[in-house]
Parts: C-alpha cells; structure tokens; sequence
C-alpha cells in the first residue's frame, strides 16, 4: 500500500480510498489499546512481570522499544512488531540463493540478517545412497549447488547468536529450475501446514517460502536417481549435449510449454499485486486472484495495470466483509 | 544486482523467445508509465518518471549565458546524469561514473546531435536572446533514484516531461545598445514560455536476446542480453540518434529490422507519453 506507483485517475482513487478504508475498519480493534511505538510507555499493574522482547526497563518505567503491539502472556509481556525482517523458527520452509560454497557447507542468502548454513551433511548425496561422506564428495559440492542457484530447505536450527541452520534431506526439497522467483515482505507470508502447492490442473510448483521468497516454476517430476541412473547412462549424455547446443535453435519441447508458462506468469503477477496491496499471500488468496483475472479475460500484463489492483483491493474487502457477516 | 541461478536465466530466455516475457509482458510492450512533473520547485521544470521500478527525476535550469563563437545563433544545452547510490551499492562515491558518463554520451548523442549543432532533437535557435550576445543556457539535470532495467528510455521520458513543464523567463532587452557591448537584459518574474517539445525524441531501446528483441528490459532481462541498440526517434519517425552497447555484433540486417521495429513502437510510446504528461501537468496544475 506505499508507493503504490500508478497513474490511477480520479475515480480509481476514490474507489481505491474507499477500498482500503473498508478493508481497515474491518479488521479487529480488539488490540487499538495496545498499539505502541518507540518509547511509549507500557502501563503494567502488577508485579513480577517478565519483560520480553521488544521492551526496556527505564528507571522502573517500562517502555517499548520498536513499534508493535503489546502481547502478554501469563506473566510474560512482549512488543510484537508488525513489519520486521524474517523470523526463523525451526521447520520452516524457506527458499535461498546460495552465495558462497565453503568447507563442507554452502551458505544461503534468506532476505535475513545473516547468510543462512546448509550442510554437506544435510543433503541427500546425488547418488541417493545413504553413506559417509569422502573428500571427493567435498570437491564435487559445486556440482550438486553452485553460486547462485536457488534452493528450498527447511530450517533445522536457530542458535542463539542468530546463525541458521538448514536441512534438505527431503526429495522435495533442493535445487529449483525452470520458473520465477518474486520477492515479497516476509510479514505477509502467514505460517500454515503446507507451504508446497502443486498445482495438477496446471503443472505447476508453487513453494511459498516464509522467508518472503515465493517460487513459481514448472513442476518436474522427481525421479529415484538410483533405478533411473542405470538404464539412462548414455541416453543422458546425449540428452545433456542437445541441451547445450539448444540455446537458439530451442524447439518449444525444451523451453517450458506456453500453456503452462502463461499459467506461470499469471500467478506471479497475481503475487506481485497482493504484495503491493500489502495483503496476506496465501494459495487461496492467490488462485482467487488468477481465477479473478481469467474471468474478466485480462491480458496477463494488464493485471500489473492500475484497474487490476483497485478491482482486488474492492474484491478482497467485499470477501473480508462477507466472512464477517457470516460469524 | 542479485545474480540468476541457470534455471531462472533459462526460464528468462525461454520467455522471450515464446513472446511471453516473465510478467506477462509481449516482446514490445512498455511497462506502465508514471509522470509527475513539477518535483522541483526550483528548477525551471522537471519531471520525475517511474517505468515499472526504474525510477528518475529529471530536472532543467535555465541561465543567461553567451553563445559561441560558431554558433551565434544557438542557444546552449548541457546533459548530466548522475546515478544515485540508492538506486545500487556499487554507484556509491565513484563507483556510478562509468554509467553515468555512459548514460549522458548516449543522451547527448540523441537528443543533442553533432558538435555543431546540427540536426538537434532539440530546437536550439528558439533559446537565442540577442543573436551573437546573449542566449539561454539549459543544464538538463537527470537523477537515478532506482534501477530496473532500461535506464535510457526512462531518461529520456523524464527529459521530455521535464522539458516540457519547462517555463523559459521572458526577457526584455534594453534598448539602443551599441554593437560592442553586453546589452542590459531584464528577466521578468511573472512571465513564462513554454518549451516548445512537439519535436523531441523519444528513446527506444531494444535489446536483443537470443535471436529476439525486446523492448523495455527488466534489469534481469538485460542480464541476458547480447547487444542492445538505443534508437531516438521524433514524432514524425525520423531517427534523431542511434547507439549500440554490448560486445557481440550484429548483422546490419538485423539492425534495419531493429530500426523499423523501433519505429513502430515508438509511435504508442510517443502518445502514451503525451497523453501522461498532460494528464500530470494537469494535475500540477490541480495541486497548485
């Protein structure tokens, strides 16, 4: 909702306006009390308070130290703070471009205030077999993850001075290829039970990490290496030459089919417009929107235009007030 | 610029190829365009354009200056940009000098034409006071606040507007001056004149990847790129200024069909943009 940087013409600025401000006077006002900024003073009755995050003791006064609400839990009281960087909590799905490939680890950049550790140990060997690690396979790490690739692992281990510990011992997790990756504010990724979408109707994965890195890409199968690798060997020789040589002459087998890749750009610019609107990503929001775009028939590019983002914000405050009339 | 894994600049190549580029966009559709004219109060016009999440300002001061001696009847303009550390780390201290002299040779040679002045984008006969004493001086100013892709076209948008929203003090010469000395100028506060921009060029910038052109890169796209061309055109098609960067050459064949491409675009470019100027001039002048 800042800098939302559209020529809207006067009548989509009111729409837009009167939009957010539905949108807003729905939303809870249980907590208006208790919203606080950089040094307010949080008023606390009794004694024996634990003072947790967010909060400072000053000359027996106890202020709040970011900009937040105020959470209590039994004796503990705490300043959630809205907008932040991500907050790593062990099992989470995250998403990660590697930066640097170090001794026996590689190290991910998560959008965090470090680079996050994923450990030879904590990956799959290509070879799926499971058995003790060998120098060769130290030497051979940059086959298997390189500089800049994209990863999704899930978080192992937050120590306590901040550094992050990620695992990828799972089939579905690894090296990701063949789609987009969009960028949004971690804050509007929610924690929920299932963060892998596959989309069946479409093909297509959609990894929603909640680092704010969401993956949008083609679905590939994922193969057993070990009944697959045997009988393949020379088939995939070839197969790796044809690539190379593919890059002009690509025949539309092997770039992605523009069914699916319309599908793609479809549900990234659909991400794109929730995130600018500030609102909650989540797959049922997201599909609503795509399904949203393909009624009204809208080119895929429009839905980057000005109409598209008023016509969502009215859309989700109709939804939003609707469930709540339903309570 | 965060770097591309293989898949992603596989997937960004596959796109343009297929004509459906990563958000959504065809091969010669411009992202939408954002005008604001009037940002600096201070200048004598200046406008600020936003092309998907490429963001520049650019402003124009005008200054009584002498002409020069071989071109007595022209008035002068200058062009700088300057590259912004907020727009990328690397531009902090001297680190955005490459790109900005980059960017002001490319600009110059659109819009400004030779060394002597011929053949300007820009009419420089109507900033001439006195002929042989005193003309008008334009510094065109450009900012980079944000970079994504396709800095040119938005630097010359934003020229454009700017030069548009320009308003040139009128000034009265005092009379029965001799033929030797500075004739006394008087510049009044009050009244203004427009700059006349009906023949201004627009820069499109096509850039070619694999076998295709694209126009309006996302800085992503332009990290695939094998060679970009920057053509400026004016209102009636004709090529004001052509530049070529990247190191892989291309046929000349491939650059007449870049040129007649380029023309094509450039007309919805020329009208979109006017109609955006007028639409923010008309809301300067609401805010007022």
């Amino acid at each position: 909702m800042r800098n939302l940087q559209l020529s809207l013409n006067q009548t989509q600025k009111i729409r837009l306006q009167s939009a957010l401000e539905k949108l807003e006077s729905l939303s809870s006002k249980s907590n208006a009390n208790s919203v606080v900024t950089v040094a307010d003073s949080i008023l606390i009755y009794e004694e024996g308070i634990l003072k947790g995050h967010g909060t400072l003791d000053r000359k027996g006064e106890l202020v709040a130290t970011v900009c937040g609400v105020v959470e209590r839990i039994n004796k503990l009281i705490y300043v959630r703070s809205l907008r932040s960087r991500y907050k790593p909590e062990t099992g989470d799905i995250v998403i990660g471009r590697v930066m640097e490939v170090a001794q026996k680890r590689w190290k991910l950049e998560l959008n965090f205030t470090q680079d996050a550790t994923l450990m030879l140990s904590s990956m799959n060997l290509p070879d799926g077999i499971q058995r003790r690690q060998t120098a060769v396979d130290e030497l051979n790490m940059r086959s298997i993850f390189t500089e800049n690739d994209l990863v999704c692992a899930e978080v192992r281990s937050s120590h306590n001075d901040g550094s992050l510990q990620l695992q990828a011992r799972n089939q579905k997790y690894g090296k990701l290829e063949k789609g987009q990756l969009l960028t949004v504010n971690p804050y509007l990724v929610k924690r929920r039970k299932l963060h892998f979408h596959h989309l069946e109707q479409y093909g297509i994965n959609l990894i929603i990490g909640c680092n704010g890195f969401i993956w949008v890409g083609e679905h590939v199968e994922v193969t057993d290496k070990m009944a697959v690798d045997q009988a393949n060997d020379s088939e995939q020789q070839i197969g790796k030459c044809d690539q190379n040589s593919m890059d002009i002459d690509g025949p539309d087998g092997t770039f992605t089919p523009l069914k699916t890749r319309q599908n793609i750009c479809r549900i990234a610019n659909a991400v794109r417009v929730l995130s600018a609107l500030g609102f909650s990503i989540t797959m049922e929001v997201i599909m609503e929107t795509v399904n949203f775009s393909k009624t009204m028939n809208l080119d895929i590019h429009e839905m980057l235009g000005s109409e598209f983002y008023v016509l969502v914000a009215e859309s989700e405050a109709e939804r939003r007030s609707a469930t709540k009339r339903k309570r | 610029m965060v770097g591309l894994s293989e898949g992603e600049k596989e997937f960004i190549k596959g796109g343009i190829a297929q004509d459906l580029r990563s958000d959504g966009r065809k091969r010669y559709t411009y992202r939408p365009i954002y005008v604001e004219t009037g940002v600096i109060p201070q200048a004598n016009g200046s406008a600020r354009v936003r092309l998907g999440a490429t963001d520049v300002i650019a402003s124009v001061k005008a200054e009584l200056g002498k002409p020069s001696a071989l071109q007595p009847d022209k008035g002068k303009v200058a062009i700088f940009i300057d590259c912004s550390p907020t727009a990328d780390p690397t531009f902090v201290g001297r680190g955005g000098e490459e790109l900005s002299a980059e960017l002001s040779g490319a600009l110059q040679h659109c819009l400004l034409g030779s060394k002597s002045g011929a053949g300007a984008g820009i009419d420089l006969s109507s900033l001439i006071v006195v002929e042989g004493k005193v003309c008008w001086d334009l510094y065109v100013d450009g900012l980079v606040i944000s970079s994504d892709g396709n800095l040119l076209d938005a630097l010359g948008a934003a020229i454009k507007a700017a030069l548009s929203n320009t308003g040139i003090p009128s000034v009265h010469v005092a009379a029965g001056a001799s033929n030797d000395e500075q004739p006394e100028v008087d510049i009044s506060d009050e009244e203004f004149l427009q700059f006349d921009t009906s023949g201004v060029p627009v820069i499109v910038t096509l850039t070619k990847v694999g076998k295709h052109y694209i126009v309006d890169a996302t800085s992503e796209e332009e990290s695939q790129m094998s060679s970009a061309v920057s053509i400026s055109i004016n209102r009636k098609g004709h090529i004001c200024g052509m530049t070529k960067r990247g190191g892989s050459g291309i046929d000349p064949s491939v650059i007449l069909d870049m040129i007649s491409v380029a023309n094509f675009v450039s007309r919805q470019l020329i009208e979109k943009l006017d109609s955006e100027i007028s639409a923010a001039e008309a809301n300067e002048d609401e805010s007022l």
